[in-house]
């Protein structure tokens, strides 16, 4: 994974700013659970930022998916590639990192 | 010794019907109240992550109540006012025969009038004229409109309390409705849960949230699921609940009907987090075990649950998690069943109308099915769960609620002996 690519670039910061950390201590293999400590509420804030800020909607169903930070930049990159399929859903999706009650 | 309370009336305003009668009928054949959502005008459904929700359907206000009360409030109190008014029916009960200042209203809602809120929200903001804000919009959105309507429509001048606690709201409203008999405040209280929440705003902050069904909107009937494998959120619904609550003293003299004694409450807070529940289930497990202690009964003693269950992949987990933690062996016998799989969670109804659900199962011995449960998630099988009605000759229920906040409430019925 090019961590170098500008996309990849973006999404460290953005994380960097949501974690108030360095970004350059962000590594693509860090699990955003159990590595940078990120709960399911807090995923989604932050996929609500990169959706933002790559003008992106990803659905539910691709959520389960995004388990590294490098997962984020491929997926990202994956979106964003005009000839790659524009998304990839399934209701093969179990669990997603979405836990709620209500 | 302390009141017991005993409920002698039911009201019900839901997606699978208007009236008791309608809405048992349809539980017990494991009907679906959820259709699609035809739109949220001006915004095509497309834009909406989820598109389905349980709706009430042919709801006209002016075939059930007032047009005095009827306008002054928002739908979800229009819900509230018509599941009132059918359980004060049902109960028999007749104001010009009670003491005014004896009978209490205590409703729960999760979000209460925001339909008219962001109407006039949306107007201000676009045609710029603070002056032409409605009149009635503050009565309307402030959250104890269907408290403060329900105590008007019927003289009801007792204690007059809203509790607002998201899912768990009339959950809290039927416990706090007990302590209210218990400690002698009122001989009745006129208990509801309401929310009709389908707005343009509250929807799509529920989809960002990305607590809501998604993966069925083509096959909205099958999109609630509790406990089953392919579950992927809750599906919204409105509606409200109403009970009639009042001292068994008080039911006796007038020797009203009674459906069920609520016989035992608990309220606590997992201090954990705004939404994400605790997985391992202790506090849940902690909040059932109070109020079953506050009953005076024990776990091996409970034959029936109507499970908060939303349909969420976690929280359906971790409630059945606390179940078999709590009950142990009895677990694997007791009945469970969860009602949002039919009418989808309707907020500040939820618990209302899963209290009606008890009070009926133990009045007629009838547990209505969860539907969509056709692959069971290990991690939420549980024996009683069934995808039909069953008979069962039940003594004790228990009704689970769960709300954002971190907030829990537990409500135990059981049949009334003498």
């Amino acid at each position: 994974m090019a961590v170098e690519s500008d996309i990849a670039l973006r999404i460290l910061t953005a994380l960097g700013n949501y974690l108030k950390r360095d970004p350059k201590i962000i590594r693509p293999d860090h699990r955003l659970r159990d590595d940078l400590g990120l709960d399911s509420m807090a995923t989604i804030e932050l996929l609500y930022q990169i959706e933002e800020a790559f003008d992106l909607q990803i659905p539910d169903q691709d959520l389960q998916k995004l388990i590294s930070v490098g997962d984020v930049i491929g997926y990202v990159e994956g979106r964003l590639r005009p000839s790659s399929p524009a998304r990839a859903t399934g209701l093969a999706a179990k669990r997603l990192p979405a836990k709620k009650k209500g | 010794m302390k009141n017991r309370g005993v409920i002698t009336g039911l009201g019900v305003v839901s997606p699978i019907g208007i009236g008791v009668g309608q809405f048992w009928k349809a539980a017990l054949e494991g009907r679906s109240g959820i259709t699609a959502i035809r739109s949220f005008d001006p915004f095509p459904m497309e834009t909406y992550r989820s598109r389905i929700a349980g709706q009430v359907t042919d709801f006209n206000p002016s075939q059930y109540l007032e047009a005095v009360h009827a306008e002054r409030v928002d739908r979800y109190a229009q819900f509230a006012l018509t599941a009132v008014k059918e359980a004060m029916a049902d109960a028999g009960l007749r104001m010009e025969e009670e003491t005014p200042h004896r009978v209490g209203v205590i409703v729960g809602a999760g979000v209460g009038g925001l339909l008219m809120g962001e109407r006039e929200l949306t107007t201000l903001y676009r045609n710029q004229k603070p002056h032409r804000v409605h009149p009635n919009l503050i009565p309307m959105v402030t959250l104890n409109s269907a408290s403060g309507i329900v105590a008007v429509a019927h003289g009801a001048k007792g204690p007059n309390l809203t509790i607002s606690t998201a899912c768990s709201s009339s959950a809290h409203a039927i416990g706090q409705a007990l302590t209210c008999i218990r400690t002698g405040q009122a001989d009745v209280v006129i208990t509801a849960g309401a929310d009709a929440c389908m707005t343009p705003l509250v929807f799509a902050g529920f989809c960002s949230l990305r607590a809501l069904s998604t993966g069925f909107n083509n096959d909205p009937a099958r999109a609630s699921r509790p406990f089953d494998r392919a579950r992927d959120g809750f599906v919204m619904g409105e509606g409200a609940g109403a009970l009639i609550l009042e001292s068994l003293a008080h039911a006796r003299r007038r020797k009203a009907r009674m459906y069920a004694e609520v016989a035992g409450y608990a309220a606590t807070s997992e201090a954990y987090h705004m939404v994400i529940p605790r997985e391992d289930g202790v506090d849940v497990a902690a909040t059932m075990s109070l109020a079953l202690r506050d009953a005076k009964l024990l776990p091996a003693q409970v034959d029936y649950i109507n499970a908060h269950a939303t349909s969420t992949p976690i929280g359906d987990a971790v409630e059945v998690g606390a179940i078999r933690r709590l009950f142990k062996s009895r677990a694997e016998r007791v009945s469970v069943n969860a009602t949002k799989s039919m009418v989808g969670h309707t907020l500040g109804a939820a618990g209302a109308i899963g209290a009606i659900v008890c009070a009926l199962a133990l009045d007629t011995g009838l547990v209505h099915p969860t539907v969509n449960y056709e692959d069971p998630d290990p991690d939420c099988a549980l024996p009683g769960i069934a995808r039909e009605t069953r008979k069962r000759p039940l003594k004790v229920a228990l009704l689970n609620a769960f709300g954002f906040g971190s907030n829990n409430a537990a409500v135990v019925l059981k049949k009334f002996v003498r």
